[in-house]
């Protein structure tokens, strides 16, 4: 059996060590001190289609909801929708803002931590502004946040669609209460309690409906990636809540371009034997 | 601590005979030697610190507020009620805990420079994999720093004339640095602790809107949103500030707190990452291409 010889081309990676290590003894050039949450993965992603990472940016907002708001009612807990929608848009404008007085023409990968209490609406966003490189002009009324990572953006890119910002929507629906003759009449039936169901459909279309709105204000085709929470409220069990969130998309060329993946077969063993992790 | 003597003896007899110990996994341990690095041993280091108590806990409502620390960010806020009254917080202040951020940095310094000495001692040129933890002792106001990572020489060059090199990576990811173009320079960490003095404004919001609030709809907590503002664009500044025109990379920001009473809180950041240096130019990448596993 003979054995390939390896490619000429190859990069030498031990001389590449030795040559990045020496070069520490000469002064930084400075390039501007960036900073990024991204890993070395999506930086390479992101610079085969031309961008770079800026700076780390957040933004950060709690709305108060009226106290009582929880209690007993009926329909939907507008304070509660009002506040979690106000957190979000002043968080959204916050993170956008920082991105764009950093130099950023987009913010990527942003995490999303939302807290809802009883008495207040909480929202905090991370991710990092990301510019085509070297850029320097900003157009702030173009810098968009997504929270798809850099690597979805990249395919986003080249698939030619565009992203132009987050759309959120959220309700709170009372589940109304039932008579006590009906929970008497339920008690020993298999039944659907319609009431949450009810409640739960109610507070669904008016999250997407919520969403929508904002996809369409920021002249979008679509939202990708959507993100959704649902279910009863811990601190009252009687009301139940819809949250969504994504990215709004559209294209950016003529027409989608398709990218069409290479297929792969994997030659290692199905079945793996040994570990070399597990020894960590 | 920055003299070699300063290590333990027994700790200096270890390092200077017998076998190389690493804390890398097999695979990482196996990157690190195609990239030429030779591990040499793990290295580490240790600091407790005690955190200074400044009596703020003990400071009644009824007296003026603090003053802020000289150079600290500091914002107050004026009841507009026009009410006195025992329980009626009168005053709110947001400001930068500067001896805890100083006490941090120290302990984290510390721990982070000794681990370095003991690499120098093996006459390592980096550590790699660095790990941190920041634990709290049985003692309230005492932290224990606990860095520890894997020294290691770079093969067919000459003794190192400089402190050794750091990164939290190691195995795969630190080989794509060095392909990307990038060198480690050294680890990064910073800390921001802010505490807030609720005013009655920000408690009653906290609490629901109610008795004093004029209006029925959601309001922003604006002492709460200027205090979480500023400890994350302190932590990011005070990041900043360690690169020296180098990048900050793969950094995770780590956020805390604690609430004594309505409104009342302590909120820390805490900002990690590697700081690396661009030693030539990207090469041209082509687009990825996307493949499906056929399994």
């Amino acid at each position: 059996m003979t054995h390939a010889p390896h490619p000429t081309n190859a990069p030498d990676v031990k001389a590449e060590v030795r040559r990045a290590v020496a070069s520490l003894a000469i002064k930084a050039l400075d390039a501007g001190s960036t900073t990024s949450d991204l890993s070395i993965d999506e930086e390479l992603n992101l610079h085969s289609i031309g961008w770079e990472p800026v700076q780390l940016v957040s933004g950060f907002s709690v709305f108060s909801t009226p106290a009582g708001l929880w209690n007993w009612g009926q329909g939907e807990i507008v304070a509660a929708g009002e506040a979690h929608e106000q957190a979000f848009k002043h968080a959204i404008k916050r993170i956008h803002s920082e991105a764009a007085m950093a130099g950023g023409h987009g913010v990527v990968g942003v995490h999303v931590e939302r807290r809802v209490y009883s008495t207040h609406v909480e929202i905090s966003l991370l991710g990092t502004a990301i510019r085509p490189v070297g850029a320097k002009e900003v157009d702030a009324s173009t810098v968009f946040v997504t929270d798809l990572s850099a690597r979805d953006f990249t395919m986003l890119m080249v698939a030619g669609w565009q992203p132009l910002g987050l759309a959120t929507g959220a309700s709170f629906v009372y589940a109304p209460r039932r008579t006590v003759g009906t929970v008497l009449q339920q008690q020993s039936q298999n039944v659907e309690l319609k009431n949450f169901t009810e409640a739960m459909y109610s507070a669904r279309e008016t999250a997407m409906e919520r969403m929508q709105s904002d996809a369409l204000a920021l002249k979008g085709s679509g939202v990708v990636e959507v993100k959704l929470i649902e279910g009863p409220m811990s601190f009252a069990a009687h009301a139940v809540g819809f949250a969504v969130w994504g990215t709004v998309v559209r294209l950016a060329k003529d027409s989608h371009q398709l990218v069409r993946p290479t297929m792969v077969v994997s030659l290692n063993d199905v079945v793996e034997t040994f570990d070399p992790s597990a020894l960590a | 601590m920055t003299s070699p003597s300063d290590l333990p003896e027994a700790a200096v007899r270890r390092l200077r005979d017998g076998a190389f110990s690493s804390g890398l996994s097999v695979s990482d341990f196996a990157a690190c030697l195609e990239l030429g690095l030779e591990p040499v041993g793990l290295v580490q280091g240790f600091c407790a610190m005690q955190q200074g108590t400044y009596s703020m806990g003990g400071l009644s409502r009824s007296l003026s507020p603090f003053g802020g620390t000289p150079g600290g960010y500091v914002q107050n806020y004026q009841c507009p009620h026009g009410m006195v009254a025992g329980e009626h917080r009168m005053w709110g202040q947001n400001y930068q805990q500067t001896w805890v951020e100083n006490a941090w940095v120290e302990g984290f310094t510390s721990s982070y420079s000794r681990m370095l000495e003991e690499a120098t001692q093996l006459g390592a040129h980096g550590v790699v994999g660095v790990v941190d933890t920041v634990s709290r002792l049985t003692d309230a106001n005492v932290t224990e720093f606990h860095l520890w990572g894997t020294a290691v020489k770079v093969l067919d060059t000459p003794a190192p004339t400089s402190a050794p090199w750091s990164t939290y990576l190691a195995g795969q990811r630190l080989a794509k640095v060095f392909e990307a173009g990038y060198v480690p320079v050294s680890i990064v960490a910073a800390v921001s602790s802010i505490r807030v003095w609720a005013y009655c404004v920000t408690e009653y919001l906290m609490e629901g809107m109610g008795l004093w609030s004029n209006s029925t709809a959601p309001t922003e907590i604006e002492q709460i949103v200027s205090a979480m503002s500023h400890v994350r664009s302190t932590v990011r500044t005070s990041a900043r500030d360690q690169l020296h025109g180098d990048a900050l990379h793969g950094a995770d920001l780590q956020l805390g707190e604690r609430e004594f009473e309505k409104g009342d809180l302590e909120v820390e950041a805490v900002l990690r990452g590697n700081r690396i240096r661009r030693y030539k130019d990207f090469d041209p990448l082509p687009v990825p291409t996307p493949t499906v596993r056929l399994s």
